[in-house]
């Protein structure tokens, strides 16, 4: 083992590099999992921070930021009267496109009673909408584009004052902002309608038979708000899982190759001393071993070196564009590990070959 | 100059396809990156690009479709018909909602059309009705496919039934696709409100879109009229202005790869030829020609990495697509030049390493043996 940490070591400026190598390359990998989960986390914040257990939808619809869903009059009373629910708080949602110092930014605009809740759940600045012409808008986003309270705001042809700045509300993909519900009710033309009911049960209530009675009205149907939220990640999974997958497939046979690359060049130029090895008795296995050890080697302190980059780039990431959210979890950087491990041994195998074939009388005939 | 770089990269064959496949690889996470956003930019606008329309008349404010909503009185539809240049229009109700079929819930843009609509419809039919009577569905081709539907079965928009008329083509993308309906319909499932989301115009022939799309803005005042090209533009800057940060950022990790892994290639390659270095400079060769001699391998393996990196992607682009995956990969010629320039870059950083190895090497060493 003392044999692969000399070979390997020989040249530092070698070793640098490809730890630097395989280290940018699982950086990459952690860093586009750790992206994806943010973003999963940013895209449920509204439902995780709302108030109830239960969502009303239209019927059909099962998630919140996909389809647009758009109640049949008369729910708000409807669900009040089955038994089991204890307060409803309907809300007004669209998507919309913002247009920002002549950036397109989509947002989710909401449309909400400030007597019944839905709103905002934290203001970093300012306060709620007491008007149909104030808006609470995002402070990540605000920031970005030196928006600030009392500004005006205009959105598909109307005016707004801001009035508040909301926290943990941002996403690269859909900062929430948030209006009076009667606003949006006027800027839409869809009059005492609502998108989506948010339902507090009673205390002690069982959701699935409340969830069952509440299906029965017509034209809508009641999704728990963990499914609901399972939902709206499954169909950001699906925009996102083959691009990423794709992109950790290359990062994966790029730290491969790195690894490869080093160990193939150390044990070739070695070659002359492993003949020798083989020579003096050591067997195939003695050497394979040797070589296994030398791309183990490489790849973990690959790994940590990635794991470190990764931390610190997701970091630095942060601060300079707080939209977006990238959160490490301590299963990816295990997987990573892992990871290295494996482009460890899939690395040795051609090195390993090289020796294998070595007779060791090429030794005495040079 | 170039012989000897050639002949000292090509000397060990596996140690120089290792590097290039580094290198491709490297080059091959930019390509895909900008392709995958490329090919998002096409699909977006495809309903836009195919709508037959000339002008896009939106709520005023709205100047994009997808993620966004817009809302007009259907009183619009005259006021425009009588403006002159406009040959006829089309008004269209669009949100987005799902198609379902059993258990599985498809995304689907949903759009509401008049009877016998001359803009906005489906523009490739694989089979069945071009045009959805009451009652009737036209769904993605790809959709019905995977969910075992054919002509004549029921899908569920909106919570109701719908009669699959016909089946359309090139109407979807990875995460969602094309359902049409008629108007009617989409009214009632609605709640019945008499808006419209969009109107289409068909311009008369010697009339000058963005002329009339002005004079349409003018004259009714609180519409927001383009063209199709100036619609469709702007719906891709959706795409660009989302991108541009996730872009530049893989954009940057890429590179850092790609320089990693040839900066490698070439400092070993070099090293190993470090005595024949040695002995050209005991023969009198100048620094200058042997550092050429480094940049030219590092611009070779770098320019054959890049190639290798474009056919890489472009064979993923179509084995994904061969999968049914229906994610576009469109390699651009301006994602070619970002790429080249970043290899060129690349080729010439990852040499100083390996150059001041050559300058501190001493020709006195190969007498010593070293």
């Amino acid at each position: 083992m003392l044999l692969a940490y000399r070979n390997l070591s020989q040249d530092k400026t070698r070793l640098a590099i490809s730890v630097i190598g395989i280290a940018l390359a699982l950086m990459l990998i952690l860093l586009l999992n750790g992206f994806l989960t943010g973003l999963n986390r940013q895209v449920t914040s509204y439902l995780s921070n709302s108030p109830g257990s239960l969502v009303v939808a239209q019927k059909g619809i099962r998630n919140m930021l996909g389809a647009t869903s758009l109640l049949p009059q008369g729910v708000v009373a409807d669900s009040l009267a089955i038994e089991g629910v204890e307060k409803v708080v309907p809300i007004l949602s669209q998507f919309v496109i913002l247009d920002l110092h002549d950036k397109k930014q989509p947002a989710y605009l909401i449309g909400y009673d400030p007597d019944s809740g839905g709103g905002p759940w934290q203001l970093a600045a300012g306060r709620k909408p007491q008007t149909d012409s104030e808006i609470v808008f995002d402070e990540v986003l605000a920031k970005r584009h030196n928006l600030q309270t009392t500004d005006i705001f205009k959105l598909m042809g109307e005016s707004y004052t801001i009035v508040g700045l909301s926290k943990g509300t941002s996403s690269w993909m859909t900062s929430f902002i948030f209006v009076r519900k009667t606003a949006i009710e006027k800027l839409l033309r869809i009059p005492q309608t609502a998108s989506f009911l948010l339902v507090v049960p009673n205390n002690g209530a069982n959701l699935e038979e409340l969830s069952a009675r509440l299906d029965a009205i017509t034209g809508i149907n009641a999704v728990t708000k963990t499914e609901m939220a399972a939902n709206d990640i499954s169909l950001f999974s699906k925009v996102f899982s083959v691009p990423l997958r794709l992109m950790v497939a290359i990062s994966f046979l790029i730290g491969t190759m790195v690894v490869g690359l080093v160990i193939y060049t150390a044990t070739v130029e070695r070659q002359k001393e492993y003949g020798v090895l083989k020579a003096i008795g050591a067997s195939n296995g003695t050497l394979y071993r040797v070589v296994i050890f030398q791309a183990l080697i490489a790849a973990l302190v690959g790994s940590v070196a990635g794991v470190s980059f990764a931390l610190g780039l997701a970091k630095l990431i942060m601060v300079i564009r707080p939209q977006f959210l990238i959160v490490l979890n301590l299963s990816d950087v295990a997987w990573t590990l892992v990871t290295g491990i494996i482009m460890a041994l899939a690395a040795g195998f051609f090195p390993a070959r090289v020796v294998a074939r070595l007779a060791p009388a090429t030794v005495f005939r040079k | 100059m170039i012989m000897l770089s050639v002949h000292n990269l090509f000397q060990n064959k596996i140690r120089l396809s290792i590097s290039i496949g580094g290198v491709a690889l490297a080059l091959s996470l930019i390509f895909s990156l900008n392709a995958i956003f490329a090919g998002v930019e096409e699909r977006i606008t495809a309903y836009i690009n195919n709508s037959g329309a000339d002008i896009f008349i939106a709520q005023s404010g709205v100047q994009n479709m997808h993620m966004a909503s817009s809302s007009m009185p259907e009183t619009v539809e005259d006021e425009v018909k009588t403006i002159p240049g406009v040959e006829f229009v089309t008004p269209i109700n669009y949100v987005p909602n799902m198609v379902v079929v059993g258990d599985e819930r498809n995304l689907a843009y949903i759009i509401g059309l008049p009877p016998d609509a001359k803009l906005g419809g489906p523009w490739k039919i694989f089979k069945g009705s071009r045009h959805p009577k009451s009652g009737e569905a036209i769904i993605d081709r790809f959709v019905a496919e995977k969910t075992g539907i054919s002509i004549g079965d029921e899908v569920e928009i909106f919570g109701r039934q719908f009669v699959v008329a016909g089946l359309s083509e090139e109407t979807a993308s990875l995460v969602n696709s094309f359902a049409f309906i008629s108007r009617s319909d989409f009214s009632t499932v609605r709640g019945g409100a008499n808006t419209i989301n969009f109107l289409l115009v068909k311009a008369r022939p010697e009339e000058n879109p963005e002329k009339l799309a002005k004079t349409i803005e003018s004259q009714l005042g609180n519409v927001t009229a383009r063209t199709t090209a100036a619609f469709s533009s702007l719906e891709q800057k959706v795409v660009k202005d989302m991108s541009t940060d996730v872009i530049n950022l893989m954009n940057l990790i890429g590179f850092l790869i790609g320089l990693a892994v040839t900066a490698l290639t070439i400092y070993t390659a070099t090293l190993s030829r470090r005595s024949e270095y040695g002995v050209m400079k005991a023969l009198g060769a100048r620094n200058s020609y042997l550092y050429s001699t480094v940049i030219t391998q590092a611009l070779i393996s770098v320019a054959i990495g890049f190639v290798v990196g474009a056919i890489f992607t472009w064979l993923v682009s179509i084995i994904i697509q061969g999968l049914g995956l229906n994610l576009t990969m469109n390699i651009t010629a301006l994602s070619l030049i970002k790429v080249g320039s970043l290899a060129l870059l690349i080729g010439c950083i990852s040499a100083v390493l390996p150059i001041r190895q050559i300058s501190k090497l001493d020709p006195a060493m190969i007498f010593r043996g070293r």
